[in-house]
Parts: C-alpha cells; sequence; structure tokens
C-alpha cells in the first residue's frame, strides 16, 4: 500500500504539472462552453429574446426545446455537462492517457522510474488512480462552468430553475458514473500505450477503438432483427455505455433520445448488464495493460 | 552469498530471438570497489546492466544485488542501487529539482535528500530551471544526482562523463573517486578507457555477449606487458633465438620491431642471449600496455 501512495504521489505530482493536462483542461472547458453557449443561442433564437419577441426561429420541435431548456437549467445542466464528459471528454481522456504512460518510453523516464520503484502493477495502478483524480477535477470544473452558464442562462433567458439536496446526492452519482464510462477507453490507451511504447500507440489504439466501438453503437438497430442478435450485440461495449450514459441523463430529468435521434432506447442492454459488461471489458484492458508492461523488457528511450 | 559481495551473476543470459545478448555471464563485485565494465558496442553491457537493474529479463541464470535476487525481490535489491543507465533521462517540462522530486516521492525517499545531491553535483543554482533548457552536461550532472538519490551502497553508472567538458569531466571522475573513497561500489560502464584505467581497480570486458577477461587492471596490465627490441642483421634468427627461451611465451614483429612476450627484469639476459649468438641489439626496453591496448587484442578490434 505504501508503495502504491508513494508512486500515487509522483504520479500525482507528473501529471498536475503538466502542460499537455492543463491543454486538454482548457479544451473540455471551452467546448463544453461552446456546447452550451450554441444551445442557448438556439433557445434565444428559437424564443425571439434577441430580437425581443419580433422575430422567432423554429429550428427544433416543442420536445427538443423542453429538453434544451432542462440543459441549461438546474438540475438538468448537470446532466449536460456529464454527457459531454463521456463524449468529448472521453477523446480527451485518451490524449491524456496516453500522454501520461507513454511519454514514460518516449523519454526514458520509464526505466529511470522503474529503478526506484520496480513494482510495475504499482506504478501501473497509481498512474490509473492518477488520471481518475485528473479527470474527476476537470469533470467538477466542467459542473462549475456548466453551473455558471445554467445561472447566466436562467437570467437572460427566464428559465425555470430548482436544486434540491437530492440533485446534489444524484451528482456524486452521476459524476462516478460518469467517470466509470470513460474508464474502459481509458484503460484500453494505457494497453495501446504500453503494447506500442510510446503516445502514437497510446493515441492511435485509444481513437481508433472509440471511433470503432461508437461505429459499433449503430448496430444496436439490429437487435430488432433477433433476439440472439440483439443478444450479442448488447455484449458490445458501446450499447452498454449509451445505457449509463442515458441513466446519467435520466437522473437530472433529461431525455438523451429526444435529442439523439439514433438512441433506440428499447434494444438497451438493462442497467445490471450494463455494469458488469463495462467492468468486463475494464478488465480485460487493465489487464493488457498491465501484462504488456509487466511481461517486457524495458529499453531506452525512444 | 556473502555480504561482500555486491553484485553476482550465475551463467546470466539474454536472448533476443537468435541473437545473444549476454551470454552465461558470470561475475562477482566486491563491496567497495570501482568495477569496470568494458566492451565494444553490442557487446552487451548495457543489457547486463538492465538485467541487473530488473528492467530486462534475463532468458536464464540469474543476479543478485546486495544480497536479493533481482527477480524474486527487485524492490529489496534496488532499495539501495542509484543508476544511470544509457543517456539521462527527464521530465522535460520540470525543473532539475522536480524531476528529483518525483523520483524521491516513487521511491518513498525524504525530500531532503534533493538539496544535497544537488549540492553535490554543482546544479543548485540551476535547479529550478526547467529540464528543457539544460545542456547535455547538466542533464549528465541531474543523472548523477538522481542516481545518488537513495544514498546508494551501489552505484552503477553508464557513461558518466558522456558529453561533459573537460573540466566537467575532471569534477565527475572527482566525485567517483571520493564516492568509492567513501566506501561505495561503483560499476563504470565507459568507452574511454583511459578513463577507466584511472578509475577502476578491477574490470571485465565484454566481447558479443561473453566474458573475455577480467580481472584487476593492475594485473592486466602486467599481463601484457614484455620487451620491445630493435636488432641489426638478420630478424628471423633473432625471432628464432627469443623463442627458444624458456621464459619467453611468445614474439611477435611488427616494423622491423620485435616484441618479446617475458617479464622485463629479463631484458639484460635477452641482450647477452642475442649478442652472444651474433646478433646485435640495436635497442632494447620494456614494453608497456595500456589498457586501451589489451582492450583491442582481447576484442579483437585492432
Amino acid at each position: 500500500m505504501k508503495v502504491l501512495t508513494n508512486l500515487f504521489a509522483a504520479e500525482w505530482l507528473k501529471l498536475r504539472t503538466r502542460p499537455l493536462a492543463w491543454v486538454l483542461l482548457a479544451a473540455f472547458l471551452s467546448l463544453l462552453a461552446l456546447y452550451l453557449g450554441l444551445w442557448a443561442l438556439v433557445l434565444a433564437l428559437q424564443e425571439g429574446v434577441l430580437a425581443r419577441g419580433d422575430l422567432r426561429l423554429e429550428l427544433l420541435s416543442a420536445a427538443q426545446i423542453v429538453q434544451i431548456r432542462r440543459q441549461l437549467s438546474f438540475p438538468g445542466v448537470f446532466g449536460a455537462v456529464l454527457g459531454q464528459l463521456n463524449s468529448v471528454g472521453g477523446i480527451l481522456a485518451v490524449i491524456l492517457a496516453a500522454g501520461a504512460l507513454g511519454s514514460d518510453f518516449g523519454w526514458g523516464t520509464l526505466r529511470v522510474l522503474l529503478i526506484r520503484a520496480p513494482a510495475r502493477g504499482a506504478y501501473l495502478l497509481a498512474k490509473l488512480l492518477a488520471l481518475l483524480l485528473a479527470l474527476l477535477i476537470g469533470t467538477l470544473a466542467g459542473l462549475a462552468l456548466g453551473a455558471l452558464i445554467a445561472l447566466a442562462a436562467g437570467a437572460t433567458l427566464g428559465l425555470p430553475s430548482s436544486l434540491a439536496a437530492g440533485d446534489l446526492l444524484a451528482l456524486v452519482v452521476g459524476v462516478a458514473r460518469g467517470l466509470y464510462v470513460i474508464l474502459p477507453y481509458v484503460l484500453a490507451t494505457l494497453a495501446c500505450a504500453a503494447f506500442g511504447r510510446s503516445v502514437l500507440a497510446g493515441v492511435g489504439g485509444g481513437l481508433i477503438f472509440l471511433a470503432l466501438d461508437v461505429s459499433a453503437g449503430s448496430l444496436g438497430s439490429l437487435g430488432v432483427v433477433n433476439d440472439l442478435v440483439l443478444v450479442l450485440v448488447n455484449l458490445l461495449l458501446q450499447p452498454n455505455i449509451n445505457r449509463l450514459v442515458m441513466m446519467n441523463a435520466e437522473l437530472f430529468g433529461l431525455d438523451q433520445s429526444v435529442l439523439a435521434g439514433g438512441l433506440d432506447l428499447a434494444t438497451l442492454p438493462s442497467p445490471l448488464q450494463a455494469t458488469l459488461v463495462v467492468a468486463a471489458y475494464c478488465a480485460l484492458f487493465g489487464y493488457g495493460a498491465w501484462r504488456a508492461l509487466a511481461r517486457r523488457d524495458i529499453g531506452g528511450a525512444g | 552469498m556473502s555480504t561482500q559481495i555486491v553484485v553476482q551473476t550465475e551463467a546470466l543470459t539474454k536472448r533476443y530471438g537468435k541473437l545473444v545478448a549476454v551470454d552465461q555471464l558470470c561475475l562477482r563485485i566486491s563491496r567497495g570497489e570501482v568495477f569496470g565494465l568494458l566492451g565494444p558496442n553490442g557487446a552487451g553491457k548495457t543489457t547486463t546492466i538492465a538485467m541487473l537493474l530488473g528492467l530486462v529479463r534475463p532468458s536464464a541464470g540469474r543476479a543478485v544485488v546486495l544480497g536479493h535476487d533481482i527477480q524474486a525481490a527487485p524492490a529489496a535489491a534496488l532499495r539501495r542501487v542509484g543508476a544511470m543507465i544509457e543517456s539521462p533521462a527527464f521530465y522535460p517540462y520540470l525543473s532539475g529539482y522536480d524531476n528529483l522530486r518525483v523520483l524521491a516521492r516513487a521511491g518513498g525517499l525524504p525530500t531532503t535528500r534533493i538539496a544535497p545531491v544537488l549540492e553535490l553535483v554543482e546544479l543548485t543554482a540551476r535547479a529550478r530551471d526547467r529540464v528543457r533548457v539544460y545542456s547535455q552536461g547538466m542533464r549528465q550532472r541531474l543523472a548523477i544526482a538522481a542516481a545518488l538519490l537513495p544514498d546508494p551502497e551501489l552505484i552503477i553508472l553508464d557513461e558518466p562523463t558522456n558529453g561533459l567538458d573537460p573540466a566537467g569531466t575532471a569534477e565527475i571522475r572527482a566525485l567517483i573517486r571520493a564516492l568509492a573513497a567513501g566506501g561505495r561500489t561503483i560499476v563504470l560502464c565507459s568507452h574511454i578507457l583511459h578513463e577507466v584505467e584511472q578509475l577502476c581497480g578491477r574490470v571485465a570486458i565484454l566481447k558479443a555477449g561473453r566474458l573475455v577477461a577480467e580481472g584487476a587492471v593492475a594485473a592486466l596490465l602486467q599481463r601484457g606487458q614484455g620487451l620491445r627490441l630493435r636488432v641489426e642483421g638478420d630478424v628471423a634468427q633473432a625471432v628464432a633465438l627469443a623463442a627458444a627461451l624458456p621464459w619467453v611465451t611468445g614474439v611477435r614483429q611488427t616494423d622491423g620491431v620485435l616484441l618479446v612476450d617475458a617479464p622485463a627484469e629479463r631484458a639484460a639476459e635477452l641482450n647477452a642471449h642475442l649478442t652472444r649468438a651474433g646478433v646485435l641489439v640495436a635497442e632494447i626496453g620494456a614494453q608497456e600496455h595500456s589498457l586501451e591496448q589489451f582492450f583491442l587484442e582481447v576484442t579483437g578490434d585492432h
């Protein structure tokens, strides 16, 4: 345990001082502000706020507008932020994870670290924990930004808002679930970086897996053809991720299917299956990362 | 194993497919020694060191460091080992101080060790600068500081003066002498044979992964000692006459000069023997080998 604590302290020092981490955080917050800002603009145009009611651009259906109004007010904004965490945030998390492990190969610092602390499993776990802490902080920063935007949108667009103690409890569950959804992609990235011994392998492997997985999500519609096909499709990662993301949205009164037309809620796996399947993928990728790191020789820089 | 033996390898072997990088290497390094590990490029020096540090898994055999099998108990074996292997490797975005802080935290070492080791390598004034702006010499010194961080009993240095200017080289050599004088065991890999001759008490020479020579530097140089003479007249007769003497173990002729493998104190006797047989000796003297000459002979890199 002490070894893990020491390595976590080292990994956290490296990560929190790394410019890449701050650049990715800035990118996440900027994209989040853009996302929520655009919805606010759409809402303002739809309701004619910008033209004092003289001109209304009815771009979306009434049901969609209801969803957008919820996303821009409490507590729905939390669901919107967590939704972004599991889309844009996932991509940025892959880049961060690849940089964190791949750089230790590229700079040759892995051998220096392993001479001081040769427990490779503990090193990998410490790195994962440091990454999760960084992602948690990024999520909390995103939630804070979302709250500010919700306050501003509420004041300018006159959105109804309510925040109860139960919402804050739901926020804890939502954040934990949001990070759980990212975890398999982070672990797949670490496995790729360890196997390819580079940042490039990590980023490439992680993003290709992410892209393939999202594409595989569209196979969900095949489930209506046959029950066996549905069972098989639901063993892929993406339908299970979709279920968890959906649950996070519902936690804050949002209905993702209204804004994401391709999502068929009826074919998604159960919450228990989603949790277990994601856990199984995490275990698989985590084992792959550990095996690639633990069993292989550590050479020089580059 | 005696506690006086700091490093012991038993038939240590590393294969990469068909390539045998290190072949059945048996070494014993005693406490307080300055031990030189020499060999041409690709001889297996760095692989040997990497196996001693647990970075590379041996294909066969074992290595015991400070009384612990490096494969079975790497943490215990490396607790009091400091090493600089291959080129210096650091996090470029961190300062020299923070790089050492990462290593101290990873190894569970007190950060109070950082200031003294920076002082020792004369980097205190630049400790807060990012490593990115360090010169090669500064990186080299920081790597030595990192090796000294755990107050090591055993220090393994791979090309420690690489990239240093003459003044820096002299400082590092003085530092190595001071560390050795303090009772630490030092394993030194260097291509600068003059440096090894100056610093090391004992050396091992590797060629194509095999140990081709090992022993005290003084003894190895003595082994190469002989007589160098120039004769007038029949050189072939002189070779035959010299070779016939029982205490002569070999005679070579290069550029009209005879190199006779014989004790230096037999010079007068050899001179008299040749003169009596009618061979005029124009010049005779002791032929002293440098480590470089010996190295070139045993590695066949003439």
